[in-house]
């Protein structure tokens, strides 16, 4: 890598994720999206698949290690190259155009990628019903909770957006939101398992 | 009563920190012993959690965008090859002030054509295969069919005659069988019929015979066959290919000499019309036909054979064609599948000149060909009678 970026090691790597360091992560990410794409391309996948698929793993990855329940067995390169594999191998499943061997060009590890994708499935599907659960309560309260919960501004914040007349005003409305959003999310959770 | 709402709010000042020392020693009294209250605290931390959590997915997904986006801009030179072909097609690498760089141009087509061979690569192999495969089998079927055709001498419409025996010796068994039934004798000697048989006859009094090539080509051995079924061994002295002609000598040490020949060779050529016959050994027995001359060429205009009007059968070969004087004018050769009756001789000028070659060059026993011709004049049932002791069945092994 030229360009005068830092180059990293592995454990290096690790630990700036740890701090949440953004030059590392887009370093990584650049360093080792070649190989999935030539990967995805090489099993009938397009450009678009191979950025779905990186990322996705790279999110694993990444959760992984700001939760610091990663404990890598093996390169970065190997985890990730495993994770994207076992996605992609999914995704294909899915298309049911799937008929044949994949064409592994790097060696293929267990590397208790399998063990943390399914966690990672299993998180998704909870993330998923929340976006279905926030779609479904109407407009006030999403914006509501989305300004508080996802977006991290102040209750302050949210009352002069919203226009309301204090702050309380706000918060009682906000408890309200979540209430009718927990009605939402655990019947759709315990619908979609 | 509190709603929902209300300890929603208990439960975010409790989890922040910001509940007074006596409150929370309250609050965690009733969680420990109040566990419907218990459990709505759980709901209400896994839901937050994942609303929390549900934001940080979204904005790392929005950063790996970026950094995806980034990395695509920066690599646009040598990622993007149909954008900096379109770049290059415009002549606008000079405004965004890179310099030009050498590289492999692929245009969208080529790209699509890629990306199906990528997608395909498999399957396309297996059709080649399988084209492959068929194509050779073809060719070998057409060749193997082909070879077959020209073992029964059969080639472009055109018959050689010479008799396959094998059938006739399944007939003949299935005969014999019949015969036994009937009389109950002991089957008469077995005879070796050979592989192949033609017609042959005499050419000089003193043991040279003349048929077709086609009969003794590829032979072992050969048997000359009259009609009182004397056998004698022969050997092929000489052959012509291009006018399927075969000189044959008797070599038996007890054979004495046919006798005086009743026919003579013509020498010239015979007219258009002449009535002509021959006699041949398409079955066991001799069996005569007739008919006329009705070309003076042969097969594809071969000016080396006539063209008769005689029906011919396999077995035929090598037969004497005769005139109505009882001149010899032919050697009966093949026919022509597709065309009415046509049958071809050699012509007997062709022998003629062949014999006399051969005399010329002096090896073996001399040619004295007949010189007189004894059936001119008489009628043709004295002719074939005289004749019928000169023509033999040549049988062939192989």
């Amino acid at each position: 890598m030229g360009k005068g970026q830092p180059s990293y090691t592995d454990e290096e790597f690790m630990a700036a994720i740890r701090r949440d360091d953004d030059r590392a992560l887009a370093q990584l990410y650049r360093l080792h999206f070649p190989m999935i794409s030539h990967y995805v391309l090489q099993n009938s996948g397009t450009d678009d698949d191979a950025k779905d698929v990186y990322q996705e793993g790279v999110m694993v990855f990444y959760e992984k290690v700001r939760e610091g329940s990663l404990e890598l067995s093996c390169q970065i390169k190997t985890y990730l190259y495993a994770v994207c594999r076992r996605l992609w191998l999914k995704r294909l499943a899915e298309k049911t155009r799937f008929g044949g061997s994949l064409d592994d060009h790097e060696p293929f590890l267990e590397t208790g990628a399998e063990a943390d994708l399914e966690r990672a499935e299993e998180r998704e599907l909870q993330l998923g019903t929340m976006a279905q659960a926030l779609d479904l309560i109407g407009e006030p309260c999403r914006s509501l909770l989305e300004g508080f919960y996802l977006l991290d501004k102040s209750m302050q914040q949210l009352t002069d957006e919203f226009g309301y007349t204090n702050a309380d005003n706000a918060k009682n409305q906000k408890y309200k939101c979540l209430v009718r959003l927990k009605k939402l999310f655990f019947n759709q959770y315990q619908e979609s398992n | 009563m509190k709603t929902e709402a209300d300890y929603y709010a208990l439960f975010e000042a409790y989890r922040a920190g910001g509940l007074a020392d006596a409150e929370r020693t309250a609050l965690e009294h009733r969680l420990a012993t109040d566990s419907a209250l218990a459990r709505r605290l759980h709901e209400f931390e896994e839901l937050t959690g994942t609303l929390t959590a549900y934001g940080r997915r979204q904005a790392l997904r929005r950063r790996l965008q970026t950094i995806h986006a980034n990395m695509l801009a920066e690599q646009t030179p040598t990622l993007d090859l149909a954008k900096v072909a379109e770049q290059d097609e415009r002549g606008e690498q000079f405004a965004t002030g890179q310099a030009p760089r050498p590289m492999l141009r692929i245009s969208r087509t080529e790209q699509k054509l890629r990306s199906f061979w990528q997608g395909h690569r498999a399957t396309m192999m297996v059709a080649a295969a399988v084209a492959v495969l068929a194509v050779f089998t073809t060719l070998l079927g057409l060749e193997m069919y082909r070879n077959s055709q020209q073992s029964t001498s059969s080639r472009y419409g055109y018959t050689m005659l010479r008799r396959e025996v094998e059938r006739i010796k399944r007939d003949q068994r299935s005969m014999n069988r019949a015969i036994n039934q009937i009389d109950g004798t002991t089957p008469t000697e077995r005879i070796n019929p050979g592989k192949f048989s033609g017609t042959g006859f005499a050419l000089t009094a003193d043991g040279y015979l003349v048929t077709s090539y086609h009969v003794i080509q590829g032979a072992d051995s050969l048997l000359i066959e009259n009609r009182a079924r004397q056998r004698f061994r022969a050997e092929p002295v000489f052959t012509d290919v291009a006018h399927d002609l075969a000189i044959l000598q008797i070599t038996d040490k007890d054979f004495t000499g046919f006798g005086r020949l009743p026919y003579a060779f013509k020498r010239g050529q015979s007219e258009l019309g002449e009535k002509v016959y021959t006699l041949g050994y398409p079955r066991e027995d001799l069996v005569f036909n007739d008919g006329s001359l009705s070309a003076r060429s042969g097969f594809e205009g071969d000016t080396g054979f006539y063209q008769i009007s005689i029906p011919v059968n396999p077995g035929n070969s090598g037969g004497p064609l005769l005139d109505d004087r009882g001149n010899l004018i032919g050697v009966v050769s093949g026919r022509q599948m597709d065309v009415q009756s046509a049958a071809f001789a050699t012509k007997s000028s062709y022998l003629m000149r062949l014999v006399d070659s051969l005399s010329a060059a002096g090896s073996g026993r001399p040619y004295n060909l007949p010189r007189y011709n004894q059936l001119s004049g008489t009628a043709r049932p004295q002719q074939i009678r005289k004749l019928q002791d000169y023509v033999f069945v040549v049988k062939v092994y192989e």
